[in-house]
């Protein structure tokens, strides 16, 4: 489905990614884990189109996505939940949901989405009309999610959903991950919290200062001596 | 007697402050999306001024239209002055877009100086001179149809702002650039109806303002520029509706003024305020605190 090649970014001088090649088929979820500055974000973000690499392909179902413009990926089936969750401070809950479905026009199928996410997030639909700046760090997790999956995407990217959550809220975030892969979209997933990534991923890629260093289905890397030395605190 | 003079102000001070509050829109819906202050923004609403002259005397328009036709006019040309201008430079610092800004500012007042040379010129008379009685003050019809017209763009800007599709991708855009480029927004696209937005009101307040002070010149927008940046800065830059509040309330200020005897002085009511805010509250009245992101 995401067929990334030699994806090679820079911010000024500062080479981020140094040609990095990984997979995503249909209806995985592939995790990229590493320590701060391994360029898993970056990686997202050119994904996404608010980067653009210098060199490399980013190939979605055979279209080269490199060097296209931010609106057009989430045209083409690809939508991101943020790190830091970003959702629109000064605006109410279903403004948010409404503007993760800006380039759909069928309103039926959008209040169809709508409710489908209301009743996966019960606590947003008590919310609606609150301002988004006002919800607690998990409530805006899920409005980011709910956003994210607004836009019907086929491939959703998600970088570092369980940051700065306590860790009953971490389990319910992964349970809704599963949940959403389950209900047919593909996931990339960005973590630094390894262990929670690596139980619910099928493959999963270690990044190291813009490479990839390892790559393998999850359980393997789980029990990668290395692994569990570097990423699992053993 | 004072308490009649206070209130006449107080109606000449609305009808001025709803003029800025028009310009102002066009500073802070342009600083609220790209952080930039369009120091063209002047002389958009002094070319406004113009178009809207040269519609009712050489094309014999009715007002109206040609107030449509000014402010279709300058929505084409803030769109062609922040691509021109302003996108390439999206990317530099916000010095050299500051300084574009200028440039464009003098390169359209000296622009107009050579076709229309300085002085003035006066705008043909629509309204009689009837004064309507409010009991202890007077408006004139003049008066009322500044109030009316500006009432009606503000309500109908807040409607788009709050309402549509464009609106909210508005609201977007200036609360967090990247996410609403995540969101399927086209940024580009937005932000060029932000200035197609903002120089409409100002061509507007142009036609406005040269009907009431019954003079339109090529350096009119310098003043009226700095003085509605002042009203949107005492509002809250980034706010549209601290800059409908910091028009009215600056022009009514400034009213006040003169009525205790302060008229030689009515310029720097409005920059002693804009120097006040800043000291005292940079946010403005309704600006939104400024937040670091981490």
């Amino acid at each position: 489905m995401l067929d990334v090649k030699d994806l090679e970014v820079s911010y000024g001088a500062i080479r981020a990614l140094h040609g990095i090649s990984f997979t995503v088929e249909e209806g995985e979820i592939v995790t990229l884990i590493g320590g701060n500055g391994a360029g898993k974000s970056t990686t997202l973000r050119t994904i996404s189109g608010l980067l653009r690499p210098t060199r490399g392909r980013l190939l979605f179902r055979g279209q080269d996505l490199a060097g296209m413009p931010p609106h057009r990926i989430v045209a083409v089936g690809i939508s991101q939940v943020p790190e830091g969750r970003r959702v629109f401070p000064l605006m109410t809950v279903l403004e948010n949901l409404e503007l993760g479905a800006y380039q759909r026009r069928d309103r039926t199928g959008i209040n169809a989405d709508l409710e489908g996410v209301f009743t996966k997030f019960p606590r947003l639909a008590e919310r609606k009309n609150q301002l988004a700046g006002t919800l607690s760090g998990g409530e805006q997790q899920m409005l980011a999610m709910g956003r994210a999956l607004m836009a019907r995407p086929q491939l959703m990217l998600m970088d570092e959903p369980s940051m700065g959550l306590a860790p009953m809220l971490v389990k319910a975030i992964f349970e809704t991950i599963v949940e959403i892969n389950r209900q047919g979209t593909t996931i990339l997933l960005v973590e630094q919290n390894a262990r929670m990534a690596l139980s619910i991923a099928n493959r999963g890629y270690v990044l190291e200062t813009g490479e990839v260093a390892l790559a393998g289905p999850a359980k393997e890397l789980a029990s990668n001596p290395e692994v569990r030395r570097a990423y699992l605190g053993e | 007697m004072i308490f009649e003079l206070i209130v006449q102000q107080l109606v000449n001070g609305l009808t001025l402050g709803s003029t800025y509050a028009l310009i102002a829109l066009g500073y802070t819906m342009v600083y609220g999306i790209i952080t930039l202050i369009n120091f063209a923004h002047g002389e958009i609403y002094m070319v406004g001024a113009f178009v809207g002259l040269y519609l009712v005397t050489a094309m014999q328009w009715n007002l109206l239209a040609a107030m449509a036709g000014a402010m279709a006019f300058c929505m084409v040309m803030g769109i062609v002055i922040e691509r021109v201008a302003y996108r390439p430079l999206r990317r530099s610092t916000r010095l050299s877009a500051l300084i574009s800004a200028i440039g464009v500012s003098i390169f359209l007042y000296s622009l107009m100086l050579l076709i229309r040379g300085a002085q003035p010129t006066r705008f043909p008379k629509i309204f009689p001179d009837r004064m309507l009685s409010l009991g202890v003050a007077e408006i004139s019809l003049l008066q009322l149809f500044i109030l009316a017209v500006s009432a009606l763009l503000m309500i109908g800007l807040h409607y788009l702002v709050q309402k549509t599709r464009v609106g909210k991708a508005m609201r977007a855009t200036s609360q967090d650039y990247d996410t609403a480029a995540l969101m399927g927004i086209d940024v580009n696209q937005i932000i060029s109806y932000t200035f197609a937005i903002g120089s409409s009101l100002a061509a507007a307040g142009g036609v406005l303002v040269g009907m009431y002070f019954n003079a339109v010149f090529p350096l009119m927008g310098y003043q009226a520029g700095l003085k509605a940046f002042a009203a949107a800065v005492l509002g809250g830059i980034g706010s549209i509706p601290g800059a409908m509040l910091g028009g009215v309330l600056l022009g009514v200020l400034e009213m006040l003024g003169v009525a205790i005897g302060l008229s030689s002085y009515r310029n720097a009511i409005a920059f002693t305020i804009l120097i006040l805010v800043l000291l005292i509250r940079p946010t403005g009245l309704m600006g939104r605190q400024i937040q670091r992101k981490v």
